[in-house]
């Protein structure tokens, strides 16, 4: 009996290993895989003005087909990322930004942005910012910045098109 | 059998029973949230760095780029107000009374969380289709026949799931989520 029990614990250690590394690869690897499709579009460090989800045009899981996303694929490696929000006036809208472990290290909707443009960087530690500018600092290179904007009928896309394309992101150079 | 082969085989095991049973679990969907209303299901800590690895790897297989509680929670059913899963076939109504969020809308999706097409290109009703006459209370059927008044389509015969979202959920709300009055989902007939 004795002679199983060393090999017991190493199951449960390895098992619990396993677990959590799968965990991990899931999250991380469903992450990159969304990072590589919005790409796809206009390339890393670009924003893309996306058309309303439909069950053609699902680039992401569980799309709000209510909202207009504008998404920024992005990589530090290069440099950090400057993004600017403009929110519309009277509607919800908000920016986020994902690192790739899927947790939001920022978040700001219109109201708190009292209705104003935001601008912000997203660097990682040492990058260097320009003076002045809110700093969110991130333990990844790559996530992705999304801004929704909530619309009250589809038909809106195409009013609010010239607005939605004052958001934007860009890599920070030298 | 000799001493290196139960490490051998303990290794091994090990190795599969964990992964393959984290990749199931992932896999099993998004309605073991550790907060339940109802039908309606949810998790407050999405998308923060306190989400427990689970949650963060079923969200990212479910419903990547979800956003925090403070800004946006996310209920989720696939089953009735009486734990029958959806069913694509049937029709239900579901009556609720305005919710506490800036601004709030329940869509229809199959099962892996994607929208599904339908004639009417219908994939979800909100607040904003709320009229005054309503404040007291609304409905939806959902079903694979068009009716009066507010309808989301269902695909006959495949189990859907909907995704209730409350945007800047109001302060009444956060304070006891589980108390919220959320809409109910009652089945009326089947195909």
């Amino acid at each position: 009996m004795t002679r199983w029990i060393v090999p017991l614990l190493v199951f449960l250690a390895t098992a619990a290993g396993a677990w959590h590394a799968t965990l991990a690869a899931a999250t991380f690897g469903l992450m990159e895989g969304a990072v590589r499709r919005l790409s796809l579009r206009a390339g890393l460090n670009t924003m893309s003005y996306g058309q309303l989800a439909t069950p053609a045009n699902q680039p992401i899981v569980r799309p709000s087909p209510d909202l207009a996303y504008s998404s920024c694929p992005f990589d530090l490696s290069a440099g950090p990322l400057l993004i600017q929000y403009v929110p519309v006036a009277g509607r919800y809208s908000s920016l986020s930004v994902f690192n790739a472990r899927t947790d939001v290290v920022f978040v700001r909707n219109d109201e708190q942005a009292g209705g104003k443009p935001v601008r912000i960087a997203i660097a990682r530690e040492g990058q260097k910012v320009p003076a002045g500018v809110e700093t969110v600092r991130v333990g990844y290179d790559r996530g992705i910045a999304l801004v929704r904007l909530l619309l009250a009928d589809p038909a809106e896309i195409a009013q609010f098109d010239a607005i939605r394309r004052q958001s934007n992101c860009a890599t920070i150079r030298g | 059998m000799k001493r290196w082969h139960h490490y051998a085989f303990a290794v091994v095991a090990g190795l599969a029973a964990g992964a393959g049973g984290a990749w199931a679990v992932i896999h099993k969907g998004l309605n073991d949230g550790r907060l339940s209303n109802g039908p309606w299901s949810t998790a407050l800590n999405y998308g923060t760095k306190d989400t427990d690895s689970l949650t963060r790897a079923s969200v990212a297989l479910r419903a990547i780029l979800a956003l925090p509680s403070t800004e946006t929670v996310y209920w989720n059913a696939a089953a009735d107000s009486d734990g029958i899963p959806l069913d694509g076939s049937c029709t239900y109504a579901m009556t609720g009374k305005p919710l506490d969020a800036r601004w709030w809308s329940v869509t229809y999706y199959d099962k892996r969380g994607y929208l599904v097409a339908n004639a009417a290109n219908i994939w979800s009703f909100s607040g904003i289709s709320v009229t005054p006459a309503e404040k007291d209370g609304w409905r939806v059927t959902i079903g694979p026949d068009k009716v009066d008044g507010h309808w989301l389509p269902s695909a006959k015969g495949q189990p859907f799931e909907l995704t209730l979202r409350m945007y800047n959920p109001g302060a009444g709300f956060r304070a006891s989520p589980k108390d919220a009055i959320l809409p109910v989902l009652k089945k009326e007939r089947c195909a």
